[in-house]
């Protein structure tokens, strides 16, 4: 399995892998999430398994059971914990507890390394065996709702180590925090190389000019991903260069604000031929990697982001991306270099114009931004990274270890 | 018999700690109580990130891009962590830097929120690159094929690891080569004007030129 990164991830990460491989051969490492399909941890859970346990490492993922109260209530303790105001009553926490307490007496909790993914499963820690307990926090846990966190500091307390995706979403707790960034695939759907005639497929398919310069955004309809801003901004750059806009996302089915927000993006796009709004079903991988091959210039506009995984996929594929400097994006966009950062609709008119009558410059900052993904945000890395901490927590307190 | 040139390579893990600044003042602070390791990530650690700006460290980047202070982040940049003879040595240049851009300049703005300095620690993992070269020959192969981890680990880290500035490949070009002029050139370089990628043409061109030289001398 590991042989397929050749010549696609850095050699000097897929030869640690195989070093750290062989000094865990044989050895256990459980992942627990709740939830075995959609959304990036699940999908990155399923191309990441294959290669841990292609190294020798017995790897397994479980699934925790639970109930609608308990993920309704884990829905909101996900919204809580990132800063939204929600309420909890002493039920909803004990029902958390328990629906725990059973799937902790269901499951096998033995293995030699454990991490545990986001909150959901977070109080299995109280079930702990020997090996070591990582707690792997996905979400941005810097300002969460007064009291929110406080509740789970309990379970924080019991693990040997936490991760964190950035090290601003990082909260100072007692045990060593590690920082790991996400990751692509290179091998998946969403990001393998596609034929030409594919890719104009899936344009003449989805009712978009195959030979136009296309601005694309492909997110959620979300207010924090501003597409009434990326409107604006593709309105003031038509005015200057003929090129169309697709603005391209899955209906968020958890989202209560989705609807509303799709209905205020049609109304400004209203009337205008060279916007095109497509609702793509769940799992569009391949059409989401043809439209960003087929983009001109990609944006993620955000003004909230968690990581912005998006933005290292266009990147991948040697796209200039301009992204809002929020979230994980500012890691994956060095500004000037392997994109660009902006702060406001006029800066985001400003750059898309600058790339589209650059396309010299435009190619040189996609050629660095796919080369800093290819160094920094493919799953070998991240692979290589889990491994690494398990090692690390074998031998603590030594700050350079041979392998 | 030359000894040959075993090739490493490193790779850091990043652990949080906790301590974060979002104003000059608190940068600075937090400079003179953070762990020396934390002062070494973000300075010596800079080139193994895959450098694609002009900074030479973290701090100077984040003076650049966060504060916009121009002035600063060029004096920043001049810290050198390489012949520096200990991490206090390099922290306490940095606190005489920012001490006197605090005395002689406006307070600059509050980094943006989601903006602020984090100060990190690493866990540094070493292992060999697979590639041995036991002549000149081979140690040109070698430099064009080597990861940049690599690079970075013999030509960047190892002047903390070995002290007093010097790298492994021109150590290794004098003392196991008896070639002092190649080692010369290769001291010549400088760390911070070309990144691990400038760093490596020049090497390849200053090996290969003495290769050439060797080889005319042989031909008479």
């Amino acid at each position: 399995m590991i042989n397929a990164y050749a010549g696609i991830a850095p050699r000097s990460d897929l030869l640690l892998l195989q070093r750290l491989g062989q000094r865990l051969e044989g050895r256990s490492f459980l992942h627990i999430n709740s939830t075995s399909k959609g959304g990036g941890v699940a999908e990155i859970l399923h191309r990441m398994l294959p290669i841990l346990r292609s190294l020798g490492v017995r790897t397994r993922w479980e699934v925790l059971e639970g109930d609608d109260p308990f993920f309704d209530m884990t829905k909101k303790l996900h919204n809580a914990l990132q800063g939204s105001a929600e309420t909890f009553t002493e039920a909803m926490w004990e029902h958390h507890r328990e629906i725990n307490e059973r799937n902790a007496a269901a499951l096998d909790l033995e293995a030699d390394a454990v991490l545990i993914h986001d909150p959901q499963p977070m109080p299995l820690v109280e079930h702990r065996g020997g090996g070591k307990w990582i707690w792997r926090c996905h979400i941005d846990l810097a300002n969460p709702h007064p009291g929110v966190f406080e509740r789970l500091a309990g379970y924080a307390a019991r693990y040997d180590a936490a991760v964190f995706s950035v090290s601003k979403f990082a909260r100072h707790m007692p045990m060593p925090e590690f920082i790991i960034t996400p990751s692509i695939d290179p091998l998946s759907e969403k990001n393998i190389p596609l034929p030409d005639e594919e890719v104009r497929a899936v344009l003449e398919r989805l009712g978009i000019p195959p030979d136009r310069p296309m601005i694309l955004q492909v997110s959620r309809f979300d207010r924090f991903k501003d597409p009434i801003g990326v409107i604006g901004a593709f309105r003031m750059v038509r005015r200057y260069n003929d090129c169309c806009l697709v603005l391209a996302g899955s209906p968020a089915t958890d989202d209560p604000e989705g609807a509303a927000v799709l209905e205020e993006v049609q109304e400004a796009a209203a009337g205008d031929p060279d916007i095109h709004i497509r609702l793509l079903p769940p799992f569009s991988d391949r059409e989401i990697n043809a439209l960003q091959r087929a983009a001109a210039v990609v944006l993620q506009k955000s003004l909230k982001e968690g990581f912005g995984l998006t933005v290292a996929e266009a990147l991948w594929k040697g796209k200039p991306v301009i992204g809002g400097a929020v979230g994980g994006i500012p890691l994956q966009i060095v500004h000037g270099a392997t994109g660009y950062l902006v702060h406001s609709v006029e800066g985001t008119a400003f750059r898309i114009r600058q790339l589209l009558n650059d396309p010299e410059a435009a190619r040189r900052v996609g050629e660095a931004g796919r080369e800093f993904v290819r160094r920094h945000f493919l799953i070998t890395r991240q692979a290589r990274d889990y491994l690494a901490i398990w090692h690390s927590l074998e031998h603590p307190g030594e700050a350079i270890l041979e392998v | 018999m030359p000894t040959a040139f075993g090739f490493m390579q490193c790779a850091t893990l990043l652990k949080a700690t906790g301590v974060s600044a979002r104003t000059l003042a608190e940068l600075r602070s937090c400079v003179e109580t953070v762990p020396g390791d934390s002062i070494f990530h973000h300075t010596a650690q800079y080139f193994l990130k895959g450098r694609v700006s002009d900074y030479t460290n973290d701090f100077a980047q984040w003076a650049g891009e966060s504060l916009e202070e121009r002035a600063l982040s060029e004096r920043l940049s001049s810290v050198d962590p390489y012949a520096a003879s200990a991490m206090e040595a390099v922290r306490a240049d940095l606190l005489r830097v920012l001490d006197e851009h605090l005395a002689g300049f406006p307070p600059p703005r509050e980094a943006l929120e989601g903006d602020a300095f984090h100060f990190n620690t690493p866990v540094t993992f070493v292992y060999p690159a697979g590639l041995r070269a036991a002549n000149l020959a081979e140690f040109l192969v070698a430099l064009e094929h080597l990861p940049p981890e690599s690079i970075y680990f013999h030509f960047y880290e190892a002047r903390v690891r070995l002290r007093g500035g010097m790298d492994d490949f021109s150590r290794w070009v004098e003392g196991s080569l008896e070639k002092g002029g190649l080692a010369g050139r290769i001291r010549s370089i400088d760390p911070f004007m070309h990144g691990v990628e400038g760093v490596r043409r020049l090497l390849v061109a200053a090996v290969r030129e003495e290769l050439d030289r060797d080889m005319g001398e042989a031909l008479g």
